[in-house]
């Protein structure tokens, strides 16, 4: 009778489906040159050393490496992947059995404030990485439904945050009161004000933090994990409270670190717009546009050229 | 107060159904007449303005309200009311958020005259005729209301003590209402009263959308066959559940038909049409530029449908208007 062999890690990593295409990695490391994430949150970050963990037995190391948890399968790695290894599958083959070992993500992640969520599951179509699903549960003799979110699979986007119709879901940092707060500017006479909501991925070069930095007071920028997170409401109560402008930046299609985000907040800016125009307001006051890995730079001409328009249409 | 407590009844730019709600009310209008005198209610009984002009301040108990502020006379007597009445209540979707009549602020004055006296498809030979503000008549001359050029709530006119939500409120929160008024049992001033806090999404039974359920073409109801167990959102189908209070008891949804948001946004949410859009667009399902343009051409009338009761109400409105309106 054949002996029965312990399943390696590399083993469990293969058996699900995702992580089949391991092996086939030679470590040329072109993932990591087309990660964001290796540029702009974690130097540490490596899906070739991942890859290579698992294949020599590394178990604990792979499960506490910050490549296990902070792949977001934007996918960016795939198309370039010289073996056609589909990366983010294999890194959440791992991360999968990181979650059965008791591993959790370091991530911040979104909270549901079960007072105010009306179990609509709005949210739990909107997440891009299944996070939320609805439960239900008995709440003082009566069932109800709610929603409620996997940490672990939970990217902090704040895509759901933006989409719960009842401000039910929170994320430290983006939840809708802290960004309102933000949208304070002071006035000047002669220059045009403009809120920037920016996703952080879209900006590719240290350089463009500094030019965004470069704007005097009547420029807000607010900082947004993805444009997917982007409100319309908040557009108007930006506008409603005497901002001239509002632009939105997200990633160009098809590099968004979320997915989805990009195409979400094209679809809220275009309908906000379609709203803006019914109303004989559409006059250039909200624009979104999509800022690409070859556009460093791009930036400071769509703020300027916003800013320019505002002026010319205040004229 | 000496005696029963006084009661009045009002509709200004309103379609009337709010009063048909009242009478809806049946054989309990008998508890009202025994419980309330009724002291004003033009569209039953025979009172007139000056007959609420000669009352004393605060004579008036309570004051349902029912229509949003279109003309100089809807605001005439709103202030008439207001400074007569020691509880004002906005009742119905009109004088709470503006109502079927808040639309009027997709256009100007002059184009909606245009449009109805002018080019409106019509039988009558009084075409390109216009009502004049003043006509002289053999009993002396008259005036009409000057028709305003934003159409307001209530609220927005004068203050108001709680909201009754719905076109029209349905007639058992009319009742309950009634009963938590008369027994001194309303909460904070400036609620809305009659209805939950949460959404309809929360008393809804359709079967909710799973992972991976995504919008990838908007359908209107007449457009489709509409499975009566699913999620309207689901189904391509745009309904106002998820962004409008709970309180109704979801007439339209149990006659399989989509929320239209009469209720109003929930607690917390300030404009119900850009909250919808925030919540739909992010069910939409495409990587490719063209076919988004091309799903969102499902939505014909995006203010149409996220404002069709709010919009006097609206953030939309007041950029339209600047915030105090004109």
């Amino acid at each position: 009778m054949e002996a029965e062999h312990p399943m390696t890690f590399a083993d469990q990593v293969r058996a699900i489906p995702g992580g089949e295409h391991l092996e086939m990695c030679f470590s040329c490391g072109t993932c990591v040159s087309k990660c964001m994430i290796q540029q702009k949150l974690e130097p540490e970050y490596n899906p070739r050393r991942l890859l290579r963990m698992v294949m020599m037995d590394m178990r604990e190391e792979a499960f506490k490496s910050p490549t296990t948890w902070l792949c977001s399968t934007c996918d960016l790695c795939y198309p370039a992947c010289p073996q056609e290894i589909h990366i983010s599958g294999v890194i959440g083959a791992v991360k999968s059995l990181a979650v059965e070992a008791g591993y959790t993500s370091p991530l911040e992640t979104v909270s549901v404030d079960e007072t105010l969520c009306s179990g609509c599951g709005i949210c739990v179509m909107t997440c891009p990485y299944e996070a939320p699903h609805l439960i239900e549960k008995e709440v003082n003799g009566v069932m109800d439904r709610f929603s409620e979110v996997d940490k672990d699979k939970c990217m902090g986007c704040g895509m759901c945050v933006a989409a719960c119709p009842m401000g039910a879901i929170a994320r430290p940092g983006v939840s809708n009161p802290e960004l309102v707060n933000q949208i304070k500017i002071k006035k000047h006479k002669d220059a045009p004000s403009l809120v920037v909501f920016i996703c952080d991925w879209s900006l590719r070069a240290d350089d463009d933090l500094t030019i965004l930095e470069s704007y005097p007071e009547n420029v807000r920028v607010i900082h947004i994990p993805c444009s997917g997170r982007i409100d319309p409401q908040m557009a108007l109560i930006a506008l409603r409270s005497g901002i001239d402008g509002v632009l939105v930046c997200g990633c160009a299609p098809g590099e968004c670190h979320y997915q989805r985000g990009t195409y979400v907040s094209a679809c809220k800016i275009s309908l906000l717009d379609s709203m803006l125009g019914q109303m004989d307001l559409a006059d250039g006051r909200v624009r979104f546009v999509q800022l690409g890995t070859q556009d460093r730079g791009r930036i400071r001409h769509e703020i300027d050229g916003m800013l320019a328009g505002l002026q010319r249409e205040a004229a | 107060m000496a005696g029963k407590p006084k009661l009045a009844f009002y509709w200004a730019a309103s379609c009337g159904g709010c009063e048909i709600t009242i009478t809806e009310l049946g054989m309990r209008l008998i508890d009202v007449g025994d419980l309330v005198d009724i002291v004003f209610w033009p569209a039953a009984m025979d009172f007139k303005y000056d007959d609420v002009a000669a009352m004393k301040d605060k004579e008036i108990d309570i004051c349902f309200y029912n229509g949003a502020i279109r003309n100089s006379e809807n605001e005439h007597v709103a202030k008439m009311l207001r400074a007569k009445s020691k509880l004002l209540v906005a009742f119905g979707s009109c004088s709470h958020l503006g109502g079927i009549p808040g639309l009027a602020n997709l256009f100007d004055v002059e184009t909606m005259l245009q449009r109805v006296f002018d080019t409106a498809p019509t039988l009558d030979e009084s075409r390109g005729t216009r009502p004049q503000m003043k006509n002289k008549m053999p009993e002396g001359e008259i005036e009409i209301p000057k028709l305003y050029e934003r159409v307001r709530t209530l609220a927005q006119t004068v203050e108001v003590d709680y909201f009754l939500p719905g076109c029209p409120p349905v007639v058992d929160q009319v009742w309950n209402v009634f009963q938590t008024i008369l027994a001194g049992k309303l909460p904070a001033k400036g609620s809305v009263i009659g209805a939950a806090e949460k959404t309809n999404c929360d008393v809804c039974t359709r079967k909710k959308g799973a992972s991976g359920m995504r919008i990838k073409e908007f359908k209107r109801p007449h457009q489709v066959q509409l499975d009566p167990e699913m999620c309207f959102l689901t189904q391509g189908v745009v309904c106002l559940g998820p962004v409008t209070r709970a309180g109704c008891g979801l007439p339209c949804l149990n006659g399989n038909m989509p929320c239209r948001g009469c209720y109003g946004p929930p607690e917390g949410v300030v404009d119900q049409g850009s909250k919808l859009v925030s919540a739909v667009a992010s069910l939409v399902d495409t990587d490719d530029p063209k076919v988004l343009e091309k799903i969102l051409e499902g939505i014909v009338d995006p203010v149409g449908l996220g404002y069709r009761f709010g919009l006097a109400a609206s953030i939309l409105s007041d950029l339209k208007y600047g915030k105090k309106g004109a």
